[in-house]
This record gives structure tokens, C-alpha cells and sequence, in this order.
């Protein structure tokens, strides 16, 4: 708990509120049960027989401050408040949330740990978990890769195909999600001229199309490309290299976006989430984005 | 002595009656807001708590002049529910280096206290400028313009961060000279998102 900065204060504190009790005690029970003093002159008439302090004080209002100064003197002993005194159920707002949580441990942690190691065929078979795992996805995943995990502005993966820049195995879904992924394919265009380019773009669609057998550009993929997407230009997820012969294509298929890629180079980021997700939310996570796809 | 007495007197005498008044009223900003001015871990740094960088302390800036904290709170309350969905709870310490601070009352959008870390720069950026672009049900309004003004246009950071160190903000005169360099040619846009990006817990074991 925050420490008062001297007994000086803590003793202001105390002084101050008791005081105010005694001062709100003394007024109400002046105004009720003292007879009040004689006026030395007479206070004025009004209306003929109007005087001031001819009724009574109204009952609600004692009932009110009564009441207010009864439950004040209640939370003051049993909660903190009179400077150092720490009340008598030695509450804290720091103790409350450590047992909430501790709470938690306890009666949720058992389930928990059995969801992190379950296998990722039995929590897919639980409708309930899949729906947890949306919701965890939508809170945490969505706003990059979309709601419905399609992906989003040619910048982030679709994460609803069947092609993966890092590898679609649960365990590399899992590391991905952990440690996040920082791919770094380099710009070519300095180094190769803007023709070398205009090839090499001419070469990655034909590699699309499956006729990029006997292209004038396959020496240069082979000599500046095909060390990550391969020589084949079936990519490589050690590296985050995409596969260049499939449909997916994460920042567009025109021949103006591949030629970007080429020229400027990409630089996808994909931020960790080991530290904000446990790994019961990664477990499912991973079940839920590796389950198998309904055919369409 | 009587109360109704007491009365009698004090409404018969105002200057009595004005002493009066600002005394009781005094008296709960007496108890509770003096002790804490003076408390000393409500107004030191808490551990790996660290004075802004010029950028995002621009960007800082810029999350006041838009009013950011009208609709984004930046205090995890110790409460389970917002521990398991933000992180760790907000401290006072961290924010000693916040002057002024911008817990925020108000929670249109998310608490954005551990935000930093958790979306891209380039996500940041295209939410920022236009937010539908990346959640389309998004209500948060775009800021389109902070990508066209530079984020120290009038030249002021290095006074801004004197007038802090004048407030016990540990600035070295070095790091006032290197300011200007590490805000050339970055957008507003570009600061925010490194405020933003800095909204962490703080890392104790970073302190030197």
C-alpha cells in the first residue's frame, strides 16, 4: 500500500476527519436535543406572524445526517482512511486484486492448463473452446487480419487459405503468434536497374502461370531470388519467403504491386504476442486457425 | 456553545460567514488532495519509469490536441476483468513524467495504457489517417491531416523539453541538442504512433 510521506500527515488526516465528525455530531445534536439559546433582540416579523425558527428542524434531515455519520464511523474502522490506520479488515485495493487474481488461479488455472495441453483435435471438437478462440482472436487479431481472418489491405495475410508466408504447422502458427515475425526481403532496385526489374516482375507472373520454364529472367531469379523463394519458387517459411507459385499473394497480383515488392522490397511485421496472450489463449488460437477448412 | 447560536452570529457577520464557507469547504481538499501533492511515490518515478524521447513527446502533445483521451482512457483499473484484458494495472509512478497526466474518464474507445507493442507502426499509421480502412465498424474518427504537417513544424521541441527539465524532468543538455535531428523529416502522424508505441508497462529491470 502507498506509505503516507510522515506521521505529520497521517496525524493531519486523522485529526481533521475526526474533527469534522465531532463538528457534524455537536450540530445535529444542538439543533435536536439542545434548547437553543434566548435571542438578546427579537428576530423580525413577517406577514403578520411569521418568525424565523418557528418549526423544528425536518426529521428526514437528522435522519439523513445520522445516518451518513453512523456509516462514516463504520468505514473508518473497517476500511482505510484515518491516515496510517490501515481499518480493521486490513483491506487494500493492491491485496484485493493479488486475490482476486489468486482467486482466479485457483479455479480456473487447472482447466486452463489442461486446454494448453490438450490436443488440438480435441479442442477443435469443442464447439464452446472454438467460440472462446474467436473471441480471443477477434479482441487481439482481428483489426490486423480481418473478422473474418481474410486478410486485409494487401498488407496483412489472410489467415483463412491455405497458403502460410511462415508455415501453416500448428507449430509454427504457434511461434508466429509467440515471438511475432519480422520479414525482410531487401529492394532490388538500386542494385539492379529498373529493365533487370520489369524482367524479373515479368518472370514472378510467369512463375504464377506456370511458364516460367525457358524465361530470358530465370538466370537472374536464380542468381538473386531463388536463395529464399527457391529455385522452384515454392518459397521458404524458415525465412518467411512466399510461395510464388500459388494463388495467395499477400500484397496483390497486379504486375504493379510485384514490381513494387521487387523494387522497394517488403518488410511485413507481425508483432509478438507472447507476453499479452497466456498459453491457453495461444493454444486455442492455433487450434482454432489451424482447424481443417470446410470445402466451399 | 449552541449551534443555532453559532448560526445566529455567523449570518449576522459576513465576513465570519465568508471564513466560515471556505474553511468547511477546504476541509475535504485538506484530507485528501494536500497529504497526496505530498506523498512521495505518487509523484517519483516509479521503476523503469523513463522521461519521454522528443518524438514521443511530440506525439504526446499531439494526443492532447486532438483530444485523444476524450474517448481513450490510459488507466487499467486493478480490476480482474481489465488486468486479463489490457495488463498489468496502472501505477501512480508512471506517471510522474506525465505533466499533465491523461488517465481519462471516459472509455468510447479502449484503454490504450499497454497498447504499445501490440499492433504494427503500419497498422497505427492507417488507423490513425483512417480508421475504417482496417476495422471497417470502427466509430473512431480519421486524422487524415497528421500525415501532412511535420511533427515539429514550428521548431519548439527543444524549448518544450527546457520548460520540463525545468519541472525536474532529467533532460541532459545532449539530448536537448540531439532533439531536432530525431524529429527531422517525421510527420505528425509518425510521432503519435511512437507515443504510442511507448505505452507499456514499464520495464523495471531496464532502470540503470
Amino acid at each position: 500500500m502507498a506509505e503516507l510521506p510522515s506521521t505529520f500527515w497521517s496525524g493531519w488526516i486523522s485529526v481533521l476527519t475526526v474533527g469534522s465528525l465531532i463538528g457534524v455530531f455537536w450540530l445535529i445534536y444542538s439543533i435536536y436535543f439542545a434548547a437553543g439559546g434566548e435571542e438578546e433582540e427579537p428576530s423580525p416579523v413577517w406577514d403578520g406572524n411569521l418568525r424565523e425558527g418557528e418549526h423544528p428542524a425536518p426529521l428526514w434531515w437528522f435522519w439523513l445526517i445520522f445516518g451518513s455519520l453512523v456509516i462514516s464511523v463504520i468505514y473508518l474502522m473497517l476500511y482505510p482512511g484515518l491516515g496510517a490506520f490501515r481499518g480493521a479488515l486490513n483491506w487494500s485495493q493492491g491485496g484485493e486484486i493479488s486475490q482476486r487474481l489468486e482467486r482466479y488461479q485457483t479455479e480456473f488455472g487447472p482447466l486452463r492448463r489442461l486446454v494448453a495441453e490438450a490436443q488440438l483435435d480435441t479442442l477443435r471438437e469443442d464447439a464452446k473452446l472454438m467460440a472462446s478462440a474467436q473471441r480471443i482472436y477477434d479482441r487481439n487479431c482481428a483489426v490486423c487480419h480481418g473478422y473474418e481472418a481474410q486478410g486485409q489491405a494487401n498488407l496483412f495475410p489472410n489467415l483463412a487459405d491455405a497458403a502460410w508466408q511462415w508455415g501453416g504447422e500448428p507449430a509454427q502458427v504457434e511461434h508466429s503468434i509467440r515471438h511475432g515475425r519480422q520479414a525482410v526481403m531487401v529492394g532490388w532496385e538500386a542494385a539492379l536497374g529498373e529493365q533487370a526489374i520489369d524482367q524479373l516482375t515479368d518472370y514472378t507472373l510467369a512463375l504464377g502461370n506456370g511458364t516460367a520454364a525457358g524465361h530470358p529472367a530465370e538466370g537472374q531469379y536464380m542468381q538473386f531470388c531463388a536463395a529464399c523463394h527457391g529455385a522452384d519458387g515454392s518459397g521458404n517459411p524458415q525465412l518467411g519467403a512466399p510461395n510464388l507459385t500459388d494463388d495467395a499473394s499477400l500484397y496483390g497480383q497486379s504486375a504493379a504491386a510485384i514490381r513494387q515488392s521487387i523494387a522497394q522490397g517488403r518488410n511485413g511485421e507481425m508483432p509478438a504476442f507472447g507476453e499479452r496472450l497466456d498459453d491457453t489463449q495461444i493454444r486455442l488460437l492455433v487450434a482454432w486457425l489451424t482447424r481443417p477448412t470446410t470445402p466451399e | 456553545m449552541n449551534a443555532v447560536d453559532l448560526h445566529r452570529k455567523l449570518e449576522r457577520n459576513s465576513g465570519l460567514l465568508i471564513f466560515g464557507i471556505l474553511l468547511v469547504s477546504a476541509i475535504g481538499g485538506l484530507v485528501q488532495v494536500l497529504p497526496s501533492v505530498l506523498q512521495d511515490d505518487l509523484v517519483t518515478p516509479g521503476p523503469g519509469t523513463q522521461p519521454y524521447g522528443p518524438v514521443e513527446l511530440i506525439g504526446r502533445d499531439l494526443y492532447i490536441r486532438e483530444g485523444c483521451s476524450t474517448c481513450h482512457s490510459q488507466q487499467v483499473r486493478p480490476l480482474l476483468a481489465e488486468v486479463k484484458r489490457y495488463g498489468p494495472y496502472s501505477k501512480a509512478g508512471e506517471s510522474a513524467y506525465d505533466r499533465p497526466f491523461l488517465w481519462g474518464s471516459k472509455r468510447t474507445g479502449p484503454d490504450l495504457h499497454r497498447i504499445g507493442g501490440k499492433y504494427t507502426d503500419l497498422w497505427q499509421r492507417m488507423h490513425l489517417l483512417d480508421p475504417r480502412s482496417v476495422v471497417p465498424d470502427s466509430i473512431m474518427p480519421g486524422y487524415p491531416w497528421l500525415a501532412e504537417r511535420a511533427a515539429d513544424a514550428d521548431g519548439s521541441i527543444q524549448a518544450r523539453m527546457r520548460a520540463l527539465r525545468r519541472l525536474g524532468h532529467p533532460y541532459t543538455e545532449a539530448e536537448i541538442e540531439a532533439a531536432p535531428a530525431a524529429l527531422a523529416g517525421l510527420a505528425e502522424v509518425d510521432a503519435l504512433v511512437a507515443y504510442l508505441q511507448s505505452l507499456r508497462p514499464p520495464n523495471a529491470e531496464a532502470t540503470p
